[in-house]
Formats: C-alpha cells, structure tokens, sequence
C-alpha cells in the first residue's frame, strides 16, 4: 500500500506527544532527580543541586523506608505465593468438568471490576469490625473472644488477606487462559496410561504453564511494589508503621504527611527508583530461571 | 441445585465436590458481604453498631441514600467521576486509533520505537512519572477538571493503541484499496470504513477504559483539589475519614453501594466480553 506521510504525521501525533509527555519525559526526569537534591517539587531545574547517591543512602537510613519495604516483602512474598496458589488451584477446579465454570468466574473476578475503595471500605468498616463485624461475630459463634483484627500486630496481615482476595479473580483468569491452551489430548493420552488427577497437574499442566506463571510473578511484582490504595484505606488519616508501604513513604516524603519534617522530593524520586529496580531484577531473574521450554504442541 | 446435579450423573459431581467447595465458599463469601452490606445501607447507625443490620426492626431507611447523595457531597463525585470517564474513554479512541492504525499499516522511521514505547508504557509504574507532572501541570497552570481529563486519555492512550494495532492487522488491504479506486482519501477511509470494522474491539477497550479511568484512586489523590473536582474513589476515601465526627454509618455503607453499582451493574451485562478480553492478547485490564 502507498505510504502516506502526511496521514502517517497527522495520526501518529497525538500518540507521540502523548508518549512523550506523559512517560518519556517524567520517567527521564524522575532518574534524574533521584541524584540531585530537591527540595521542593515544584522548582525549577536551576534550583537543583547535584548531590550524587545522597538520596538513596538517606532513605536506606531512614527507619519508616526499612519498614515500608519489610512490609512489601511480607505483601509480595506471602501475599504472591497464596494468591498465585488460590488462583491457580480456582483455575484448575474451573477448567475441569464443572458445572456452572461460567459463573464462577464471573463471580470470582466480580472485585477486580469494583472500585477498590469501595472494597476496602467493605473490609475494613464491616468484615474487620471490632464490634459488629463478619469475622468478630463468626468468632463469637465458635466461643472464642473476639480479635482485634485491625490492631497493630494483625492489621498488616489483615490487610495482606483482603488484598488477596480482590486479586485471585484477575490471576485465575489468566491461568484459566493457559490451561485452556493446552491440548486435551495430551490429558487423555495421560489418563489411558493410567495418570491420575494430580501426577496430571504437576507432569503436563504445571511445567506447560511455565510462561503464563512468569507472566503472572511479573504482575505480582508490580502490583505489589506499587500497593498503594489498599494501605491509604487501612491507615486512612496518618501513616501508621503497621501499614507502610514504599508508596505511602514516597507520598509523605514528596507531598507531606504527619510526621514529615521537610519535604524531599529528591528522595521520593529515589523510592521511585528503587522499586523501578526491584520489579526489573524479579522480571530478569525469572525470565532466568524460567526459560521459556522448547516444548512444542 | 444437588436435586438436578444428581439426576444428571451424582457419580462425577461427587467427585467433584472439593472442588465445588472451594468455588462456591469464594462466592459464598461475596455474597454475603454484599448482602449485608446493602442491609446496613437501609439501616440506622444504631442498628448496625448493635448488630441488627439483617432485622430491618424500624423499616428500611432509603432516606441514607438521599443524605449520601446530598450532604455528603456523592452527586458531586459521581458526576464528575462520569464526565471524567465518557470524556477519556471518547478522547483515548481519538487519539490512539489513528496511530493504531498507522502503526498496523505501514513501517516508517521510528515505528519500531514507538511499538516498543507503547508497550513498556503500559507497565510503567505511575510512581515514577507523577512527580515530573505535578510540577509540570503547576508550571504550565493546568487545573481543575481539565488536569484530571488530560491525564486519564493520556493513561490509557498505550493500552489502547496496542489493544486495537492487533484488530487493524487482521483486516485486509483490500478495503482500503477498493476506497482508494472509488476516489476515497485515506484519512476519510480510516474514519468512514476502517475504524467502524473493528467496533468489536473498540466496545472492549473502551469498556476497560471506564473501569479502569472509574476506579482509578492515585492520580486522582495527588491532581485534585477541592471538591468539586473530585471523582467517587477519593471521595469515598473523605466520607470515611470524616465518619468520626458524623458517626453515619447508614450514610457510609450506601455511599459505598452507589460507588459499586455503575461498574457492578456493566459488568452484570458485559461480564462475557469483560472476562474474554481481560486476556486477550494476554494484557494487562
């Protein structure tokens, strides 16, 4: 077909400047200001002054930063293995010969279409109520004493749990995704020389899903080193220690918050760096680990 | 239900039945949690502190409904949550399907890079850009409702192009080759012929761009200053944090119900196209 160059401007445009404006720019400029002292967000470059790794170091000394990351280990680490667990388990009971798979799913992917504030709130003002709440009245009716489920001790895991169960939907989906891609034959192949369920799971479905769970440890990773809402609504008015995340400490540091002496937007570029760096080594390292097999079928 | 399940074969649904379990203890929670939820939004507050939200003992109180929408300022955050959705999601489509189109077509100087910009973009953490456009949006005076539109088109243009590049790939050349004979400029072709033959994937994209731009809570909670730009999520995040002093929890939970019913309620029609595009070219919703 005839290249049209001013059609190809005219339409490319918008994208580019969007591209440009939107990414390209702010992600070179944060890199940049991660090594430059900067006071305030809003000055000027002029009004910057270079001050090497001074940054990073500042906020690897700073105990709310050593919290926060403690924090994302716990959400990435404990959070990551039940949610890719449940949902893959979910996938597999809703790929076998179920009946009513559709609306399960639906229903099993039903919060990641809600707001997740309303969510939150739902967990947070109902389920996790001292006084009236879900759990509190289910542990009353077994005879126990209730829990205070958003005290400072369990509050980070109570947190953890709500999160997990917005997010199985979206990751059982994908799953559901990669095994519905796999050839049948090969289960009934595996049935006729008498494998069972489970030898099934872990010799063909398991190893066969080895992209989609790369995939799915990727978008784990992201999600959570930039968790951010389920923290603000469990710990709405001022940060609390038990909640921390990077993201909260990089808003308190740039924007302002209790107990925030000066503002530093220097250094809440460099949070942003640091998180920028974790979900690249976890994507290299299980592009690593997890080669893509050369298994055809 | 176990009637019908068994006259159809016990045996296999027997054996199936851990997994049942599982699944329907998933939905079973759900359902309950929204089941009281929806019972203390027409409750009084002091039904739902002395736990006697399913008794409805004084009748449904529908009134919490009209203080959430009123005097608690929802009517404000919902219309404006709207307008930021339709606006973007027509604005977004402006913008990417052109260069989706181009960038399906032709190969051009730079079109490589631009394809592979798109794609990292979408996964670019929003913490590493929002700082750069706050201090940019202030230096150049954007603000108000205007702020909050740019950047929600801008959020979803990669998205977007990449979704509906891979729907323009699949058409043939052979329409725009017949519009060329009948005397058809290629700009009009793309607008009258070729963008209507992908409606499929643009009701899609579009549907995740109004879940995506109704549910989004970060840039809304740095960009927006006062209440009357402010979108539902934000300003649920405010009636809740001022619970304490007005204590109602009526009012709360059926702000709550009216914030999940819009994306609740096309999800309920759409939940078919939803689940099937969520995956779809295995990117992110």
């Amino acid at each position: 077909m005839k290249k049209n160059r001013t059609l190809i401007f005219l339409f490319m445009a918008p994208t580019v400047i969007c591209l440009l404006l939107m990414y390209v720019y702010p992600v070179l400029r944060t890199v940049i200001m991660s090594v430059f002292r900067v006071e305030d967000l809003t000055s000027g470059v002029g009004e910057w002054t270079f001050n090497g790794f001074a940054n990073y170091v500042k906020i690897f000394h700073n105990a709310s930063f050593i919290t926060s990351l403690k924090n994302f280990l716990a959400i990435w680490i404990v959070g990551g293995v039940i949610t890719l667990a449940l949902s893959l388990l979910i996938a597999v009971i809703l790929t076998s010969k179920i009946r009513f798979q559709g609306f399960f799913r639906a229903a099993i992917y039903l919060p990641n279409v809600i707001s997740a504030v309303a969510l939150a709130t739902m967990w947070v003002q109902y389920i996790f109520n001292y006084d009236y709440g879900l759990l509190n009245q289910l542990v009353t009716f077994l005879g126990f004493d209730k829990v205070r489920w958003l005290g400072t001790d369990a509050k980070l895991w109570a947190m953890i749990a709500a999160f997990i169960y917005g997010s199985v939907g979206y990751y059982m989906l994908i799953y559901i995704s990669g095994i519905e891609g796999i050839p049948t034959d090969l289960y009934e192949a595996a049935t006729i020389d008498g494998a069972s369920k489970g030898r099934q799971f872990f010799s063909i479905t398991l190893p066969l899903l080895k992209g989609i769970v790369k995939t799915t440890i990727t978008f784990w990773t992201i999600n959570a080193a930039t968790f951010y809402l389920w923290s603000k609504l469990f710990s709405p008015v001022q940060t609390e220690g038990s909640t921390i995340v990077p993201v909260i400490y990089l808003y308190d540091t740039v924007f302002g918050g209790k107990g925030v002496i000066e503002r530093d937007a220097g250094a809440g570029a460099a949070v942003g760096v640091v998180l920028t760096i974790i979900i690249i080594v976890v994507y290299v390292i299980t592009e690593k680990l997890l080669k893509s097999n050369d298994l055809e079928y | 239900m176990e009637k019908t399940k068994k006259r159809i074969n016990w045996k296999h649904e027997l054996k199936m039945l851990p997994g049942y379990l599982v699944v329907i203890a998933y939905v079973g929670f759900l359902v309950v949690v929204l089941a009281w939820i929806i019972g203390a939004s027409l409750s009084t507050s002091r039904e739902i502190m002395t736990g006697q939200v399913m008794k409805f003992g004084s009748g449904f109180h529908w009134e919490n409904y009209v203080t959430a929408w009123t005097t608690q300022n929802v009517s404000i955050f919902f219309g404006n949550s709207l307008l930021y959705s339709v606006v973007s999601c027509a604005g977004v489509l402006l913008i990417a399907a052109p260069a989706a189109y181009v960038l399906s077509r032709w190969k051009f100087m730079g079109s490589r890079a631009i394809r592979i910009c798109l794609v990292i973009s979408m996964s670019v953490p929003a913490i590493m850009i929002i700082m750069p456009l706050y201090s940019l949006a202030v230096k150049w005076g954007i603000r108000g409702r205007i702020l909050l539109i740019v950047l929600y088109i801008f959020m979803r243009v990669p998205y977007t192009a990449i979704y509906m590049l891979d729907f323009f790939a699949t058409l043939s050349h052979d329409y725009e080759e017949a519009a060329a004979i009948d005397g058809c400029s290629a700009n009009r072709t793309f607008w009258v012929i070729m963008l209507p033959l992908i409606q499929p994937a643009i009701i899609t994209v579009t549907i995740f761009n109004f879940l995506s731009t109704w549910n989004e809570f970060f840039m809304a909670l740095i960009f927006t200053s006062g209440k009357e730009m402010t979108p539902v999520g934000v300003g649920l995040l405010q009636i809740v944090n001022s619970m304490k002093y007005s204590g109602n929890y009526g009012g709360l939970f059926a702000a709550v119900i009216i914030v999940f019913l819009p994306t609740f309620l096309l999800y309920l029609f759409m939940s078919r196209r939803i689940i099937s595009g969520v995956t779809a070219g295995g990117v992110k919703g």
